[in-house]
């Protein structure tokens, strides 16, 4: 299905004594097809080799994923449960020592039972991420809110992509993060790409981007950066950080005034465009210029070249999505497809680049402070008994809905949440505004933490628990597309280390609350539950068995039952998800970003990634690689912005915010703002960039505006003169 | 159908899976053979990879004293013979683009051979099977052509290998200009 011209017959190289086991990159949510070559004699993963049959990527793998077997047998693998009974060394590596599951299982259970005994259910949390299988997002859910009662569930997506979902669910009624398949995405006659640094976060996006221009199609970019991609785009539109809502804004207002509109579906498929309308009016080329730094007429031929194109595709990702505005962003940009007509057909449409592996899947299924599988939400009475007759709960016994990532972490701080179990994910490097997160975590009476590596956030656990790779399980992931494929397993668990969904099991045995996950035996029995648990939710994945999936390359949701084949272009028959099956064309006021440059704090911090690093690195810091390629962050600074500071390339300098400071390398580039500087979030301890960023948040998706606030650069040499 | 490494600069976006990718080939003791260049890191994003371009003439070959350079009858330079290098690294002197690299320790050259246990097959090399932009791709001789005549510049001029490499090489290479010879669709 979806063989496109890319697609060649290609036959994979047979190395001996070895096989080859076809599955996908653990990485970000592109999840490039590739074949793991596991060695027949020492069943151990020894390998890749390009997986040129998956019909998405066709072989094509970054540097990341070239790499990411490595992680398997890598010697920094947890093999034992660890456990530190030295509470005063919280926050360092030290003080751990080896103990059994039993041993590990008991201290949990025994903690966790003294804690809501005398401070209540809700006094745990469990803070869970989107980089593992559907089968284990699900049941973390059902984990939180069955075998703990609590109330505190929520995910690293807050941190990510929960600004694209609120946008989605606000314009169409529904959060699918594409509208329409990766195959389309070369045969588009226009890609206007707002805050997605493309070529190096979603590589494998790139061959086909780049045939858009070779058809002779255009590529706009809207970056802060001239990044890879904005290098070659036929046109950059270098805007401030945290200022998209008024680009977009402005060019609806010229694709108005230029009669680009389509007025046929604004009236037959769409409400609110009268009210957007007079709102966008304000947002003339000079005032929308005035606000973002565009230039204005590249503001009004960035309208031409979308409005005139006969297929275009608007695309956006964290540049958009990690402001204290990030829904609104999402919506203003979506605006331009609603109100030219351009979604519910082949080649155009609307899409985000889901940033971690499971981006959409894994915050679909109930990992969500008030979503349930199949994105219901907790809130409704009908959708709470749907799913309490799968898990077997009266609907009295569902907690109550919880709050946002960030908040979470400010109830620990206040003593509200007394304990944690956190798993997938490292917060203590991904969080904004860390001086405080770091503080939280330490104030927790008791912790937990799930890895396969000992990460930054691990160092506040208690107990530690050794997690397996993505390599060692199997389960579904639901890629960038919304198309669910199949995680493959390759080997054995290393040293003692378990599947996720097993030490909820085990723990919820534990804790008394077996009858309900006793019967959850292999990750295709969780798999079968979970299907079942999403069956009349809006994201149905019933239909997607694990065989539908093989036979057709992945199944795009809603997928229903048996028969359906699935859903790769959204909106075909132009219905949308709201109740009156119109798409909303929302009127957004502008807002500046939290925290303006001011004389104190003049420049403009953004933060972003580096195409060898993952999230919060503590997977690829260990990578020789690309450590070798990247192991440290460094601040860009435009020449002439590091002349007035006499600052040289590669000086090391003190880059500080109202609330945290770090030590970072010069890195002296033209092909930045001058009031911007930009550093790279993926380390941790002192080298975070996350000591600095602020948490303020997006009033829908509380989502923390990582990608804009006010800082100062220092020489660090004058400071010691001082 | 024969098919060679084809390089389209243009696309580079430097994400350095090609030197990745060539340590993962099974067979290149996992030391990447190849280079990245940022092409002015001060100014802007622009890189181009530096591959082997296996010249019809070697260079590398014929300044080799021990005859440890052998052609494969694809056309792919192989890397030295590990029992006739004597390390003189006079083929990293005299191959004009500086490709040969050097292991000190072993004292013996290193080279791209083209993932010559795949080529011979007609498998892609593994730079080319992973490059995410389409900078490396594997083509037959037609469909190189039909990117000839595809970025044909208005000046007259098909941005490739001759004149401006140093000879004849079974890898083509297409500089960075492709764009301009593209008639937009509106």
């Amino acid at each position: 299905m979806q063989r496109d011209k890319f697609f060649k017959e290609i036959d994979n190289i047979n190395h001996p004594n070895e096989k080859l086991i076809k599955t996908h990159c653990s990485y970000c949510g592109m999840q490039c097809g590739i074949n793991l070559r596991v060695n027949t004699q020492t069943n151990k993963i020894i390998g890749v080799e390009p997986r040129y049959d998956w019909p998405v990527t066709v072989g094509k793998m970054c540097p990341k994923g070239v790499t990411a077997y490595q992680q398997t047998n890598h010697k920094d693998r947890l093999l034992k449960p660890l456990i530190r009974d030295d509470a005063s060394l919280k926050g360092t590596a030290e003080g751990f020592r080896e103990a059994s599951w039993e041993e590990a299982y008991d201290l949990i259970a025994k903690k966790f039972k003294e804690l809501q005994t005398e401070y209540g259910k809700d006094s745990l949390s469990v803070f869970s991420g989107v980089s593992m299988t559907n089968e284990k997002c699900y049941l973390t859910g059902k984990f939180a809110r069955v075998a703990l009662g609590t109330r505190y569930i929520d995910y690293n997506g807050r941190f990510c992509m929960s600004s694209a979902a609120g946008g989605f669910l606000r314009s169409f009624g529904v959060d699918r993060g594409s509208t329409l398949p990766w195959t389309d995405i070369h045969d588009t006659d226009c890609l206007f790409i707002a805050g997605s640094n493309t070529a190096e976060c979603h590589p494998t996006s790139m061959f086909r981007i780049w045939n858009v221009q070779e058809r002779g199609g255009y590529i706009i970019v809207v970056d802060p950066r001239e990044t890879p991609i904005a290098r070659r785009a036929d046109l950059h539109l270098d805007l401030q950080p945290g200022t998209d809502l008024a680009l977009a804004n402005g060019i609806v207002h010229q694709l108005i005034e230029m009669g680009y509109i389509d007025e046929e579906f604004i009236n037959k498929h769409t409400n609110g465009f009268e009210e957007t309308k007079e709102l966008v009016k304000e947002f003339t080329p000079e005032y929308t210029s005035m606000l973002t730094g565009v230039a204005p007429e590249k503001i009004i031929r960035a309208a031409e070249i979308y409005g005139k194109a006969p297929n275009a595709v608007v695309m956006f990702a964290r540049g958009v999505e990690q402001q204290h505005k990030g829904v609104d962003n999402v919506s203003a940009y979506t605006n331009m497809a609603l109100v030219t007509g351009n979604i519910g057909r082949p080649k155009a449409g609307v899409a985000t680049f889901t940033g971690q592996g499971n981006g959409q899947g894994g915050r679909e299924h109930g990992q969500k402070s008030d979503l349930l599988p199949g994105y219901r939400k907790i809130t409704n009475p009908k959708h709470v008994e749907e799913v309490c007759s799968v898990w077997g709960i009266t609907p009295e016994e569902m907690p109550k809905p919880g709050v946002s990532a960030y908040e979470m972490i400010e109830l620990m701080e206040q003593k509200t949440i007394r304990g944690l179990y956190l798993l997938c994910s490292n917060p203590a490097v991904s969080a904004p505004n860390q001086n405080y997160v770091r503080k939280a975590f330490k104030a927790l009476d008791f912790m937990v933490c799930s890895d396969f590596y000992l990460s930054e956030s691990a160092e506040f656990a208690d107990v530690i628990l050794p997690a397996v790779t993505w390599s060692e399980d199997e389960g579904t992931v639901t890629n960038i597309e919304g198309r669910i494929i199949k995680i493959n397993k390759a080997q054995e668990p290393v040293g003692e280390s378990k599947p996720d969904w097993q030490i909820q099991v085990e723990l919820a045995e534990r804790l008394g609350r077996g009858k309900y996950f006793t019967h959850l035996k292999t990750a295709k029995d969780v798999a079968d539950e979970f299907r079942l648990a999403t069956k009349g939710g809006y994201a149905d994945y019933y239909g997607a068995t694990w065989d539908k999936i093989d036979k057709q390359d992945g199944v795009f949701w809603p997928c229903k039952d048996e028969e359906d084949e699935g859903t790769p272009h959204m909106f075909l028959d132009k219905k949308f998800y709201h109740p009156d099956g119109k798409a909303k064309i929302c009127a957004l006021p502008y807002r500046p970003p939290a925290e303006e440059p001011c004389e104190k704090y003049p420049l403009r911090l953004t933060t972003g990634r580096v195409v060898y690093h993952y999230l919060s690195g503590n997977q690829t810091r260990r990578i020789p690689f690309l450590h070798d390629m990247c192991p440290e962050p460094f601040v860009e600074i435009h020449p002439e912005t590091a002349a007035t500071y006499n600052m040289e390339h590669e000086e090391r300098v003190r880059l500080f915010t109202r609330r945290g400071e770090a030590v970072y390398k010069v890195k002296i580039t033209e092909a930045i703002r001058k009031d911007t500087v930009f550093v790279p979030y993926h380390f941790g301890h002192e080298e975070s960039i996350n000591l600095l960023t602020i948490a303020a948040l997006d009033p829908i998706s509380r989502m923390p505006e990582f990608k804009a606030c006010a800082a100062q650069l220092e020489k660090v040499e004058l400071k010691k003169v001082q | 159908m024969k098919k060679r490494l084809y390089l389209e600069l243009e696309n580079c976006i430097g994400c350095r899976s090609c030197l990745a990718a060539c340590t993962q080939c099974g067979g290149h003791e996992e030391r990447n053979r190849n280079y990245v260049y940022d092409v002015n890191p001060l100014v802007n994003r622009q890189t181009m990879p530096l591959m082997c371009l296996h010249c019809e003439n070697p260079a590398c070959a014929r300044s080799c004293p021990a005859q440890a350079i052998q052609i494969h009858e694809t056309g792919a330079v192989l890397s030295a013979l590990v029992e006739k290098c004597i390390g003189c690294q006079n083929c990293t002197i005299a191959c004009p683009y500086g490709i040969p690299k050097f292991d000190q320790e072993q004292n013996i050259m290193y080279k791209c051979d083209l993932c010559i246990d795949r080529t011979k097959d007609g498998i892609p090399p593994m730079c080319a099977s992973v490059c995410p932009s389409n900078t490396l791709q594997w083509l037959t001789d037609e469909e190189i052509e039909n990117k000839k005549k595809q970025f044909n510049l208005d000046n007259g001029k098909w941005v490739t290998s001759m004149p401006y490499l140093e000879g004849e090489t079974n890898v083509k290479v297409n500089l960075p200009g492709i764009l301009q010879g593209i008639t937009k669709l509106f």
